[in-house]
């Protein structure tokens, strides 16, 4: 027999699954606003997962604070985010810190389209670019061959850099003065060696940005991607790939242990690795896809991609040794060649 | 009536006592790579925090910035303050909300426009080459006057307003008086004004000085990044070192050196008082 009872206490059950599905159809992303939002947003969320009845919401901020919070929330039963979006080399670091869900291929399907090189067993590889020289043409008349170039006097006081690239910077010194990318430390000695000859250090991509624009500085190291925005933007640059070999950068996505929507996230993580949606990555931000089945228009694909042989050359930065030595690398850089 | 400060005193306790207390057991902690930090019980952090060069700078520099600031803050505040205390026009509570206006905007928008000026393709830089007085862009931004500046600007409506307050308070008549005894305009204000506004200076003072030491915004934007304070550096290592033990010790040697120069200052200046 049905009660009145019965049959509310029915209906309540009923309804919960509904309502748990309803929760579970929203992913939080934690990633960068300004453009990437903007394009994860328009090729992503919207085109691909909103069909799916998945509400995409973004959690946007810098990837400092968002790295503070998932250390901060790591013993913390459900966090904030179903998906994070760093920069490989701190995806790496907080990957050693337990946080993130290891990458089942079976439940990320597209991931077996992407780069061999490029897959990590804690993240996805999202777009990628490489470090190189940018160079105003109409100042530095022969292009630069070389990361050395930059340590060339009559560049004096002419070579601007990032700060918040520090890590990269100091790898590029590690180089030129004979190093490799495993150990920083002979790049120390070739960092100060820049300072005497008047480098000038910049806050943020965007105050180098306006520096190259006002030929305050004529040279500097950025990811070609960057390179290639700033001279659609009319920003008078050109990019050289150094002849000792460029260092590769890669934005990646994880879900973190802790996600509320862990499937959701997974389900993120394969629809950012959507060829569609990666060719509009590379068209605005000129980031270079990170899957196989990709295709640029060639022009695109001339100006942001690396040639065969530049390619062949292209380091992984070691992550492991950053991971290690990053504080006293950070010590060094604000001690010693930022005083 | 006891009973009345209980709501503030709960809210104080739950919001800054308890997380200064964890801040403080993790500065006690040891920093790991892999780990974010290994429990431990000891003072290596603080150690470093105060016998490193490089901090000792940071913190020297932050003291010159904030003592400056405080100053300059006083000095220029003063007169307002005076004028503002004395006006006795329609209009003087539109000047009141005039000098609250600046805080009205957030200190990194107004960073911004410092920026806007300061800049090297900046409205000075532009309009000092277009009158032909310079040849080349002067360096404004990222310097110690940028950011001496920048949190001057910040401040000065506290110090006004503070002042204004205690002025106000100091009867007409007094002024009078001494103005009747001879005592010229600067005798009268060194002799009878400045003495009875000393709490006002103190109150404004460690209000300013406190803000000033403890300043983020202005140094990380006016300043550039070779040029450092107290609580830039401790996000630093919260946030891009992931230090948060040595992060956390920073935080705890900035805290106790404001309070020992604020307690130092409030009571220099209240025995003046008293003897005044």
């Amino acid at each position: 027999m049905i009660t009145r009872r019965g049959a509310l206490a029915t209906s309540l059950l009923a309804g919960l699954p509904g309502l748990s599905a309803a929760q579970s159809a929203q992913v939080v992303v934690g990633t960068w606003g300004g453009d990437y939002g903007d394009l994860l947003a328009g090729n992503i969320d919207k085109p691909l997962l909103a069909p799916r009845g998945t509400e995409v919401i973004q959690d946007v901020g810098p990837q400092d604070p968002r790295k503070t919070k998932l250390i901060a929330e790591r013993s913390a039963r459900r966090g904030s985010m179903d998906v994070c979006c760093l920069s490989d080399v701190d995806m790496f670091s907080m990957a050693q810190q337990g946080v993130f869900e290891p990458i089942d291929e079976a439940r990320v399907p597209n991931l077996a389209k992407a780069i061999p090189s490029l897959k990590r067993p804690y993240s996805i590889p999202h777009i990628y670019s490489a470090k190189v020289i940018l160079y105003n043409p109409a100042k530095v008349t022969a292009a630069p061959q070389s990361y050395a170039d930059l340590w060339d006097p009559k560049y004096r006081g002419k070579v601007g850099l990032v700060d918040i690239l520090h890590l990269q910077n100091m790898e590029t010194a590690a180089i030129v003065a004979g190093g490799d990318h495993h150990d920083y430390e002979p790049g120390k000695r070739k960092l100060m060696e820049l300072r005497s000859l008047d480098v000038k250090v910049y806050p943020s991509n965007e105050a180098l940005a306006a520096a190259l624009k006002s030929e305050e500085v004529w040279l500097s190291l950025m990811w070609l991607a960057r390179g290639f925005m700033w001279k659609k933007s009319g920003i008078p640059v050109e990019a050289a790939v150094p002849s000792e070999g460029a260092t590769s950068i890669c934005f990646e996505m994880a879900v973190p242990k802790n996600a509320r929507n862990r499937e959701g996230g997974l389900g993120y993580l394969n629809a950012a690795l959507d060829a569609k949606a990666q060719g509009a990555f590379a068209d605005r931000m000129g980031y270079a896809p990170t899957v196989t089945d990709a295709t640029l228009p060639p022009d695109l694909a001339r100006q942001i991609s690396l040639t065969p042989e530049q390619q062949a050359k292209l380091r992984t930065p070691d992550y492991e040794y950053i991971a290690r030595n990053q504080v006293a690398l950070i010590d060094f850089w604000n001690k010693e060649f930022k005083r | 009536m006891a009973a009345l400060v209980l709501p503030a005193a709960l809210l104080v306790l739950v919001l800054l006592v308890a997380p200064m207390a964890m801040l403080f057991r993790i500065s006690l902690n040891q920093y790991s790579p892999t780990e974010l930090m290994i429990e431990a019980l000891s003072p290596e952090n603080y150690l470093r925090a105060i016998a490193d060069p490089y901090y000792q700078d940071v913190l020297a520099t932050t003291m010159g910035v904030a003592l400056s600031c405080t100053l300059i803050a006083l000095l220029l505040g003063f007169p307002a303050a005076y004028w503002l205390a004395r006006m006795e026009s329609r209009w003087k509570s539109l000047a009141v909300i005039l000098t609250l206006f600046p805080l009205l905007v957030g200190n990194v928008v107004r960073a911004a426009g410092w920026m806007a000026l300061l800049g090297r393709d900046g409205a000075i830089n532009a309009g000092l080459m277009g009158l032909g007085l310079i040849a080349e862009p002067l360096t404004l931004l990222y310097t110690r006057g940028a950011v001496i500046l920048g949190i001057v600007a910040v401040v000065a409506p506290y110090m006004i307003l503070t002042l204004a307050s205690v002025i106000e308070a100091i009867p007409r008549q007094v002024e009078e008086a001494a103005a009747n005894l001879g005592a010229g305009p600067l005798t009268g204000f060194r002799r009878v004004v400045l003495p009875l506004a000393l709490p006002g200076v103190a109150a404004g003072s460690v209000l300013v000085f406190i803000l000033c030491m403890n300043a983020y915004a202005t140094p990380v934007l006016l300043g550039g990044p070779q040029f450092k304070m107290m609580a830039p550096a401790v996000y630093d290592q919260f946030v891009k070192g992931t230090n948060w033990p040595f992060g956390a010790a920073l935080a705890f040697v900035l805290l106790v050196v404001t309070l020992t120069l604020t307690i130092a200052g409030s009571a220099l200046l209240a025995r003046r008082s008293r003897r005044g």
